[in-house]
């Protein structure tokens, strides 16, 4: 049996199966077929590490993969970025490599540099640049090019100039369409694996004109349709590739998490400095100045924090840090102080959030790499962390790295056809890891 | 004996073979052996993609700009 794994970054059950604001024609005749599930993304739900965590069946503390980046102890900012050599567990399409079947894989984060793989590889939006040598085998680029031109591998969304970005972010979409769409009929496979990143893009940039429940709405002729046209081009898109996909061919439809609005950015750094667990030398005369380890206050410093769509917090600790002051007696104590005290962090207003604040040893079943010391989210994600200081609150608005209007959620979506199975309808939630298990299976694996 | 001139057999599909026998004898070469290495070893020299850190450079920047960190 063939099994074709289409990942749309970032999509949620409320757009995919409730149809909020799509028209999916294609696709929702489609998942009548299907085995639906809300998928319960990893911690923490983003990109990198998720859809690995799909494809490999295991946990960011197993991977050792937290993120898109990490550091080594002495280090403020990030040592390294995670790139495919970074990743020692093996993934489906190797699992499935090994046993002689053939893949294709196009788009998954993070496969730049492409390992070989016994078919073909274009690789996914961490790519430095479409001059560099992004596929396997490497004459594929030239085939690639020749018949699409330029790769593009991802738009900068995070401006005002929106209707520009939307016309990058549809250019992008139909390109990578094209070559999947070529890929699978031009060459064989048995396990083809997809992620189209537009997705995730999209609702970054235009969730506010889509969304009616977002707090700053905006009703907009033309944006208020970009997220329904780029789901209408991936409906249109399926319902051509479902005419040549052979009978027999088991369809997955997946998301790496899900979206919802973002109501502001909390600078976790000004909270730290606020509660004195963090001590500048001098606090900065501009606004939205990363850290540096210049800044700092070793000597009377306890911990600081990095930002993204959730915080990852390190303790200054003795032996372990350069400066470190904690001592390792006094460093669970203070792992949960801080734990207690961000879990009680509220609203500008007061109002009460669910926050979710937790040491790796807590949620994984092994703790590999480089992971911090605590990781959280605030307001059960509808506030992402920021980890800029300089603002004199702790309370942001607008996200410190450029407009955007949404952040993740834990719950995307699976929808599962298997051509010899009847199962189909609402089967409830699943763990993002179970997909690689599911995946196996129809492979025969 | 040296890595370079020690050889190792490697066994492909007959079909494959007799292709590639033919392609060796078009394109001069000695024999089929010299042909499968020189062709493999531009594949593998092709695969060595290093990462500089100009260009992990150039990804972080991305990542930034994209609120990924």
């Amino acid at each position: 049996m063939k099994v074709l794994v289409i990942g749309l970054d970032c999509t949620p059950p409320r757009i995919l199966f409730d149809k909020y604001g799509v028209e999916l024609p294609n696709i929702g005749e489609f998942l009548e077929k299907c085995a639906r599930y809300e998928l319960r993304s990893c911690f923490p739900p983003i990109t990198i590490p998720a859809w690995l965590c799909m494809f490999t069946g295991l946990s960011p503390g197993e991977l050792g993969i937290y993120g898109f980046r990490h550091r080594k102890p002495g280090d403020v900012r990030e040592s390294y970025i995670v790139d495919s050599r970074k990743v020692r567990a093996r993934t489906i399409w190797e699992e499935a490599s090994s046993k002689g079947l053939r893949v294709s894989v196009l788009g998954v984060p993070p496969t730049y540099p492409p390992k070989p793989v016994n078919g073909y590889m274009i690789s996914d939006f961490t790519t430095p640049g479409p001059e560099k040598p992004y596929t396997w085998p490497p004459w594929l680029k030239r085939e690639i090019e020749s018949r699409f031109g330029r790769f593009i591998f991802d738009v900068v969304y995070r401006s005002w100039e929106k209707e520009k970005v939307y016309r990058e972010l549809m250019q992008m979409l139909k390109q990578h369409l094209a070559v999947a769409k070529w890929l699978m009929r031009e060459k064989p496979w048995d396990l083809f694996v997809y992620v189209e990143i537009s997705v995730d893009r999209a609702h970054h940039a235009f969730w506010r004109y889509f969304d009616d429940q977002h707090p700053k709405h905006e009703k907009h002729a033309v944006l208020g349709d970009a997220i329904p046209r780029i789901y209408r081009e991936i409906d249109k898109w399926f319902g051509e590739i479902l005419s040549i996909l052979p009978r027999d061919t088991a369809v997955l439809i997946a998301s790496d998490h899900g979206a919802k609005s973002m109501k502001g950015a909390f600078a976790v750094n000004e909270w730290l400095i606020e509660q004195g667990f963090l001590k500048l030398r001098e606090y900065p005369k501009k606004r939205g100045v990363d850290l540096s380890k210049e800044m700092v206050d070793w000597s009377s410093t306890l911990a600081w924090a990095w930002g993204g769509y959730y915080s990852r917090i390190f303790v200054n600790l003795m032996g372990r840090e350069p400066f470190g002051v904690v001592k390792p007696e006094e460093y669970e104590g203070l792992v949960e102080d801080l734990k207690r005290s961000l879990e009680r962090v509220r609203g500008p207003n007061g109002e009460q959030w669910k926050n979710i604040v937790v040491a790796p040893k807590e949620i994984y079943p092994r703790v590999e790499g480089d992971a911090p010391d605590l990781m959280a989210v605030f307001d059960d994600l509808y506030w992402r962390a920021a980890g800029t200081i300089g603002w004199g609150t702790p309370y942001l608005e607008e996200n410190d790295r450029g407009p955007d209007d949404a952040v993740h959620d834990w719950k995307g979506v699976l929808a599962v056809y298997d051509p010899t199975d009847s199962l189909h309808g609402y089967r409830g939630e699943i763990n993002i890891t179970e997909v690689h298990r599911i995946i196996k299976g129809l492979l025969g694996l | 004996m040296s890595s370079l001139s020690e050889k190792v057999a490697v066994y492909i599909s007959r079909d494959l073979y007799e292709k590639l026998r033919k392609l060796a004898e078009e394109g001069g070469f000695s024999d089929i052996n010299e042909f499968v290495e020189f062709v493999l070893r531009e594949v593998a020299s092709a695969s060595e993609v290093d990462m500089s850190k100009e260009d992990e450079e150039k990804v972080k920047e991305r990542l930034r700009a994209l609120g990924y960190i």
